[in-house]
């Protein structure tokens, strides 16, 4: 059930990925009252559509559906899903956010999450959570553990039956909801507004987007994850198990061609983890890494990168220049052997995968925020010592907002930012304490976070 | 064999265009993006490789330059935006200078103040021997009256000069050739014995591509519009170069001929090739719309610009003959011959006259090694197998 919104609140988190689930977790711990929000009908960000984290091979639902169970149900954090953030103006000090709710044609008040309206839908539509290999109906339940658990009608593909209305035991559907505007007022915000991978398409060299075979890196997540669009790995065009999948590295990262100079972070290690993972999943098949160099700078990442060199996974240092497909739908590579006598060949595999790069979600500058910093994620003014105060006073950046960043980095960086906002908060005259005095525990909890062991 | 390295070698070759050669970071996206890369020759990435090493004995060896025609697919799709297109440009000017012993082309590629000096010091050639004839003369030749060119500059004498001019070009031509076929083929002792027979039966190959230019087409179908351009410019510009030096006397006439007169329409289409080609090239460099064309050298203005002069002087003398105007015909034929021996000498020294030789000779020389080290290996394949005969 979604919470209340509150009109007046400590602190605004804008995304509620996992960095941003992390700074509200532990905003909202240290007493203060946080609400997110969230422009997709879930929260869970990228992360929540992952299979398993690098380079602990650990499963990523069950790291992020805890976390976001946790925000769900803390007293202290509401949660606002599909909804924009229109404007953040000041007022006497503090934050002015205007926010667009986006309208859901499902009351979320009565919605209990059943599902018989998806189950009574006709209309089947490209899932985008599945990276547009699965399907779903035009009302849905996000995904499976989607947090709210409510159902989200896309007008765009609804052809108006009723069907779901009919279905609906609680009366739910309200297909004359309009947007809606929302001012919430804020001491302080946080900015996790996270990234979007590159389009597939950025490149014609690569196909367009138009290549069947040739797949997103956030498309094998899907295929890699438990609940699946295929419940196994395929290839999309004619469902046939793979036997020879390439990965193009720095496909969009540091390409200044495609107006990316900068590294990603994120692509050589999820490659990595992706070619590991298919390796268990298809026993026989040939993986071959094609890359300009492995950037394996992490804690634990060098042996990861050992580890699949070892388990016979084949890298080639060659930048991809071409991709073509032939009569089967094959993706062919154009590459040159650099490392041997630079002769130039055309590699046939079964699959191709492109190492998309990160760029920023969101533009700060369009809420009237500062302007982000030249690659386009949110600026940072002090990166040594202080990487998330922004050039706003009062706003703060957690996670790949700030730019590209792996999933412990950006917790890490999630709880260095809620600690600037509490001490910003404090600094304004706002204790934290809490407001309820039946909330024992979570006064304790706030006694030690104060330090106001005296109480 | 010892190797030779040279660390400032980007620096040297960087003053003939391209400054961007260590950008590069080696991925090989490049290479992998030409179409005509393939075959054992393999560009642009390993020459950038060898550039950024310093290794100058490998580079001046190479042919690979002479092998690029600049589709500037490389250059577009280039990670890093190391301009690979116009590295292998500024190779082929840098080449240019390695093959002339003389030094000439390498002041002008790396001075514009040479070129400029080079230009106007050569079109004072014709000047002075033309004010030298006429001032020993008295001025007695000069008809005011009625067009009379040929006693305004004989012709007899003007072929006779430009023959001598022709065959000084033609000795330079040839020796920066040589140069070129002595570094590609490798010193003496290193070099592998090629029999003349491979020599002369891949003759064929040079001339095909002198004539055709024909390896252009293999860049794609979106460069056979500019393969085109260049083979109509290439046509009209040996067709003058035949009609003003094996012609000339035949050529340059007071005699009005009528229209059916090869001597009339040979011109016209040669004039009208000339300009079609001239004015595409230059209009694309000023547009700038094509990678090729996003980054010109002075050099890369000249042979174009001076085209147009010409055809448009020659033009001139055309009309002012016809029309009857003495002086005017006799200025603008000055101005002619003094813009086409710039030209002449200029180009010889750097650039667009001489990669006329240097691409089909590329080409060649490529194919001899290639045959020569095709008997080679068979002669060694066969040899232990074989014993010898007693």
């Amino acid at each position: 059930m979604m919470n209340s919104v509150a009109t007046e609140v400590d602190a605004l988190v804008i995304g509620g990925g996992i960095a941003g689930l992390q700074a509200a977790i532990d905003l909202a711990n240290q007493g203060f009252e946080v609400l997110i929000v969230e422009k997709e009908p879930s929260i869970g960000g990228k992360m929540i559509g992952l299979s398993k984290v690098f380079p602990t091979l650990d499963c990523c639902s069950c790291i992020c559906t805890p976390r976001m169970a946790e925000a769900e149900h803390h007293p202290r954090i509401s949660i606002i899903t599909y909804t924009d953030v229109r404007r953040v103006d000041r007022e006497n000090g503090s934050l002015l956010a205007t926010l667009i709710r986006k309208p859901r044609y499902v009351d979320a008040d009565r919605c209990t999450g059943c599902r018989l309206c998806e189950y009574a839908c006709n209309m089947l539509v490209p899932h985008e959570f599945e990276g547009g290999l699965g399907a779903r109906k035009a009302i849905y339940v996000p995904f499976a553990n989607a947090v709210p658990q409510l159902a989200v009608l896309d007008l765009d593909s609804c052809m108006l039956c009723g069907n779901c209305q009919r279905a609906c035991p609680t009366g739910a559907i309200d297909f004359l909801q309009e947007p809606r505007e929302l001012v919430v007022r804020a001491a302080t915000v946080i900015i996790a507004t996270g990234y979007e991978m590159i389009p597939a398409g950025f490149k014609t060299e690569f196909g367009g987007g138009e290549l069947k075979n040739v797949l997103t890196a956030l498309q094998v997540e899907r295929l890699l994850a438990p609940h699946g669009p295929y419940g196994r790995v395929l290839r999309p065009s004619d469902g046939k198990e793979p036997e020879s999948i390439a990965f193009v590295q720095c496909a969009g990262s540091r390409d200044r061609s495609a107006g990316v100079p900068y590294c990603s972070r994120v692509c050589c290690m999820y490659a990595i983890k992706q070619a590991m993972l298919l390796s268990g999943a298809l026993p026989l098949a040939d993986l071959t890494i094609y890359y300009m160099d492995i950037r394996a700078f992490g804690k634990g990442f060098e042996q990861f990168y050992q580890n699949a060199k070892a388990m016979g996974i084949e890298f080639v240092k060659a930048k991809v220049a071409r991709i073509t497909e032939d009569q089967d739908q094959n993706p062919v590579l154009r590459v040159e052997i650099v490392e041997e006598d630079g002769r130039v060949e055309e590699r046939t595999h079964d699959m191709a995968v492109l190492s998309l790069g990160l760029l920023p979600a969101w533009n700060p500058a369009e809420a009237g925020l500062a302007a982000p910093a030249a690659d386009g994620f949110v600026c940072s003014i002090q990166p040594h010592l202080a990487p998330s105060r922004t050039p706003d006073e009062g706003v703060f950046v957690a996670g790949a907002a700030a730019g590209p960043k792996d999933i412990p980095d950006s917790v890490v960086e999630a709880g260095a930012a809620a600690m600037e906002a509490t001490a910003y908060l404090r600094g304004h005259g706002r204790s934290g304490k809490s407001a309820d005095p039946d909330d024992s525990i979570e006064d304790e909890q706030d006694t030690l976070a104060t330090g106001d062991v005296s109480a | 064999m010892s190797t030779i390295v040279n660390p400032d070698l980007h620096r040297e070759i960087a003053a003939f265009g391209c400054d961007e050669i260590t950008r590069c970071i080696n991925c090989g996206n490049c290479t992998a993006v030409c179409s005509l890369s393939g075959n054992g020759a393999v560009f642009p990435r390993k020459t950038i490789r060898y550039i950024q090493l310093g290794l100058k004995d490998r580079l001046v060896a190479s042919i690979e330059p002479w092998l690029c025609y600049y589709c500037g697919e490389c250059s577009e799709t280039c990670p890093q935006q190391a301009n690979p297109g116009e590295i292998m440009m500024t190779m082929r000017r840098w080449l240019t200078a390695e093959y002339d012993r003389s030094g000439l082309a390498r002041r002008l590629y790396t001075s514009a103040k040479h070129i400029w000096l080079a230009i106007f010091g050569r079109a004072m050639i014709p000047l002075v021997l033309l004010a030298l004839f006429h001032g020993l003369t008295g001025f007695r030749w000069i008809v005011t009256d009625r067009v009379e060119l040929n006693r305004f500059a004989p012709v007899m004498w003007v072929w006779i000069a430009v023959l001598i001019h022709f065959a000084f070009l033609g000795y330079r031509v040839l020796s920066n050739a040589w140069t070129m076929s002595r570094l590609v083929l490798g010193d003496a002792p290193a070099r592998p014995r090629i029999p003349l027979s491979v020599y002369l039966g891949e003759l064929k190959t040079f001339v095909l591509h002198f004539l055709t230019q024909k390896r252009w087409r293999d860049c794609g179908p979106r460069h056979h519009g500019r393969w085109l351009q260049h083979l109509v410019l290439v046509a009209g510009y040996l067709t003058m170069l035949v009609l003003v030096v094996g012609l000339l006397g035949w050529f340059q006439t007071d005699a009005i001929y009528p229209w059916r007169h090869p001597q009339r329409w040979l011109g016209y289409l040669a004039t009208a090739a000339l300009l079609y080609g001239c004015v595409g090239a230059l209009a694309g460099r000023l547009r700038k719309r094509e990678q090729l064309h996003k980054v010109s050298h002075l050099s890369d203005w000249l042979f174009p610009g001076f085209i147009l002069v010409g055809a448009i002087t020659g033009i001139l003398i055309h009309v002012f003959r016809y029309a009857g105007w003495p002086w005017p015909t006799y200025a603008t034929y000055l101005i002619h011959l003094m813009a086409m021996i710039s030209m002449l000498d200029v180009e010889v020294g750097i650039g667009k006259w001489m990669h006329l030789i240097y691409r089909p000779l590329a080409l060649y020389l490529s194919a001899v090694k290639h045959k020569a080290e095709q008997a080679g290996s068979q002669a060694l394949a066969s040899d232990p197998r074989r014993p010898a005969p007693a």
